[in-house]
């Protein structure tokens, strides 16, 4: 069975725009009182009212009058939707200032309707929105029971048309003649209508109306489009004062990077990169990317890398905002952290290259890998990303050095000695390596060389230029 | 006055001396063999005669080892082959930083090391180097750091960071340093220096032996695997010099 739970912001217009209860603040569209705070509600400042009424009330108390702003409205539930796509996938906003929450699916997750409601509760206030509750079968009426007494709107032991009976019809105001009609010939609570017979109120109220009451009655099914999170993340933080010194970007791209990754868990995405905004006094935006190896969502490795990020970086003048975008998000991937062994690797494997990627560039670290390839310098692969599929090497027939100079050096020679380091001496070889005749012919002699302080070189000569070079060291 | 005691008898680079140095007849051979740090800590060398000589009966996992040589370090690498063989099983990095050239990756592969697992790190300048090896140690992403530190001078305090690095981390840490560091104050617990194939010069180690030198015996090389210092009896053609002129 689905259950719904309503959150009604009733207070959106004002709490949007100023949270302030030290003085009286009003907000107002078209000259009349839309929404009020407490402070002016104990002033008699009621909404529908005309501006004139409310200087008439205030009588010179402090009064902050606002302009209703919708779009701020909506951006804030945005927000809440957001926020409350964390408890429920199946959620949609409704009539400007509610949400609906579809949470029979879910009860479970939180042990029972209590345990969601302490969390709904402890995240609205945490938000510093005030809210109206209602708990529904249908999301018509878990809407319409927002507006009755608390006890009433969440005791979802009672049958729905006994709890729906004394609302006011005043409520319906998306019907305003059919209720006008109503209230004419004397009926004035929802219970009054429930008792008609659908047919009859049908034939005087239009097939809209009755449509509506079997939505919320759960007669007929009700469908809207469910919320969908956005594709992209975004989000600001402004300081309202000029920041100069790096360390001071720290809070603040703490709280950017903890918001963003509860978006992305809740999201089940993960990304590779994020961007930072560094918003000037003057207006100009320096960007700042930050890399990672590995998709993940967790923030205090986006900390870190980002602090790596921020220390090296050179702050031209005053910041004023920061700013992070994250436009690439994938499909979350497992991470691979030893299980058998937690106490041993705390963390991925790829941070650790996140990091020194971070601060000494990408061509900085470098992997090795074998390659099944005759000569020496071939059969070493080195690339900074992930050297190829290995294929079994055979174990070397021969000595092999421990360290292969990525090119052969020229050794200086006289008629009778050799030298690097000191004269050597050629102690084991010749081994011969012939390989790549189709392109450039090679033809070696690799010999083991050692030197007086008796380290040993893998030195060779060049059987077609007749030079001697240097190629490894025994270490 | 005995709370400043306790305040430096608590810290964990502070070394203390046990009493079974100076009572031969009193612990058990077996309780000798164990490290305060938590049973007999040690990674085995794969060297019996050097181990037998280190005090953790191996290789220190919770502190830096100072290798001191000149040039490329005389068997140095062929050193570790044995512990790194051990830590590939482990799945974490083998970081090379700032290494003097490429590891020979087959050679790696024949003696059973991961070579996947290595991780050559190139810092441009002497912070960067350090960062990095300190980075390195105090992740626990690293089943080995091998660290070339150069002909730079660091200062006591810089290498005291890379060891409480190494402390808290469960990593073979080895710094590569010039023999003329062996004049400065280290705080390594193990300093090693190699003169000579097959022989190591034990420096300095914390409440174990010193200045010996310990020879690594030829029998005790796994058979058949490529070796890094042993050469092949029969010499070169003495023919072959001549060619070249």
């Amino acid at each position: 069975m689905s259950l719904w739970l309503c959150l009604r912001f009733g207070q959106l217009p004002l709490q949007c725009l100023n949270r302030s209860e030290e003085q009286a603040v009003v907000v107002l569209a078209r000259q009349r009182v839309v929404c009020a705070n407490d402070h002016a509600a104990a002033l008699g400042i009621r909404a529908g009212m005309g501006t004139a009424t409310v200087h008439a009330l205030a009588n010179n108390e402090p009064l902050q009058l606002l302009e209703r702003d919708e779009s701020a409205e909506q951006r804030c539930l945005q927000q809440l939707c957001c926020w409350a796509y964390g408890i429920t996938p199946s959620l949609f906003s409704w009539h400007q200032d509610c949400l609906q929450l579809e949470i029979g699916g879910c009860l479970n997750l939180f042990q029972g309707l209590d345990g969601l409601l302490t969390r709904v509760r402890s995240g609205i206030s945490s938000r510093g929105y005030s809210v109206e509750y209602g708990l529904a079968p249908t999301p018509k009426a878990a809407w319409l029971l927002s507006f009755a007494p608390a006890d009433t709107a969440l005791d979802i032991t009672r049958p729905l048309a006994e709890r729906l009976a004394p609302l006011p019809l005043g409520l319906l105001d998306t019907f305003p003649t059919a209720v006008d009609s109503l209230r004419r010939a004397g009926l004035h609570t929802l219970g009054d209508i429930l008792a008609l017979p659908t047919a009859a109120l049908g034939r005087r109220c239009g097939r809209e109306f009755t449509c509506f009451l079997q939505q919320l009655l759960g007669q007929q099914e009700d469908r809207q489009a469910d919320y969908q999170p956005p594709k992209t993340f975004r989000d600001e933080y402004w300081f309202g004062y000029e920041v100069k010194a790096n360390a001071e970007l720290l809070p603040a791209m703490q709280l950017l990077l903890q918001s963003l990754c509860t978006f992305l868990r809740s999201t089940q995405l993960q990304t590779t990169e994020i961007c930072w905004q560094l918003i000037g006094i003057d207006r100009t935006v320096r960007e700042v990317s930050v890399r990672s190896a590995s998709s993940h969502s967790d923030w205090k490795n986006w900390h870190q890398l980002t602090s790596i990020c921020f220390e090296q970086l050179q702050l031209a003048g005053g910041v004023e905002g920061l700013a992070l975008n994250c436009g690439n998000l994938r499909p979350g991937q497992p991470e691979n952290t030893d299980l058998f062994n937690p106490g041993r690797q705390r963390e991925p494997l790829a941070h650790l290259l996140d990091r020194l990627r971070s601060r000494l560039g990408l061509q900085a670290i470098e992997k090795v890998g074998c390659r099944d390839e005759h000569l020496p310098e071939f059969a070493v692969h080195v690339s900074s990303d992930r050297p190829g599929g290995e294929p079994p090497c055979g174990p070397p027939c021969a000595q092999r050095p421990f360290w292969l100079m990525p090119q052969p050096r020229v050794l200086r020679q006289t008629r009778q000695h050799l030298y690097w380091n000191g004269a050597l001496t050629l102690l084991h070889g010749p081994e011969r390596i012939e390989d790549n005749w189709w392109q450039e012919a090679v033809s070696r002699d690799y010999y083991i060389a050692g030197d007086p302080n008796g380290q040993h070189y893998w030195v060779f000569r060049d059987r077609l230029s007749r030079k001697w070079y240097i190629h490894g060291v025994f270490a | 006055m005995n709370e400043v005691l306790e305040q430096i008898i608590n810290r964990n680079d502070t070394w203390r001396g046990r009493h079974r140095r100076f009572h031969h007849h009193e612990p058990s051979a077996n309780s000798e063999r164990h490290s305060p740090h938590g049973g007999g800590a040690g990674l085995a060398t794969g060297y019996g005669s050097l181990d037998a000589q280190l005090d953790q009966g191996g290789w220190p996992l919770d502190s830096t080892i100072e290798l001191l040589s000149d040039s490329n370090g005389l068997g140095a690498m062929g050193l570790f082959l044995p512990a790194m063989e051990r830590l590939s099983e482990q799945g974490r990095w083998q970081a090379f930083i700032a290494p003097p050239y490429i590891p020979y990756a087959p050679l790696l592969a024949a003696r059973g090391i991961d070579t996947g697992q290595v991780l050559l790190v190139h810092p441009k300048n002497r912070q960067d180097l350090l960062w990095s090896t300190e980075q390195a140690l105090r992740s626990s992403t690293c089943s080995a750091v091998f660290s070339w530190l150069g002909t730079h001078n660091y200062s006591y305090s810089e290498l005291r960071k890379l060891q409480l690095a190494a402390t808290n981390g469960d990593s073979l840490a080895v710094l590569f340093r010039p023999t003329v560091a062996a004049d400065n104050h280290a705080p390594a617990s193990l300093r090693l220096q190699m003169r000579e194939y097959r022989r190591v010069h034990i420096l300095k180690q914390r409440g174990g032996n010193q200045h010996i030198d310990v020879d690594l015996p030829q029998a005790e090389d796994v058979p058949g695997q490529p070796q890094l210092w042993e050469l092949p009896t029969c010499p070169p053609p003495a023919a072959a010099l001549g060619s070249a002129g």
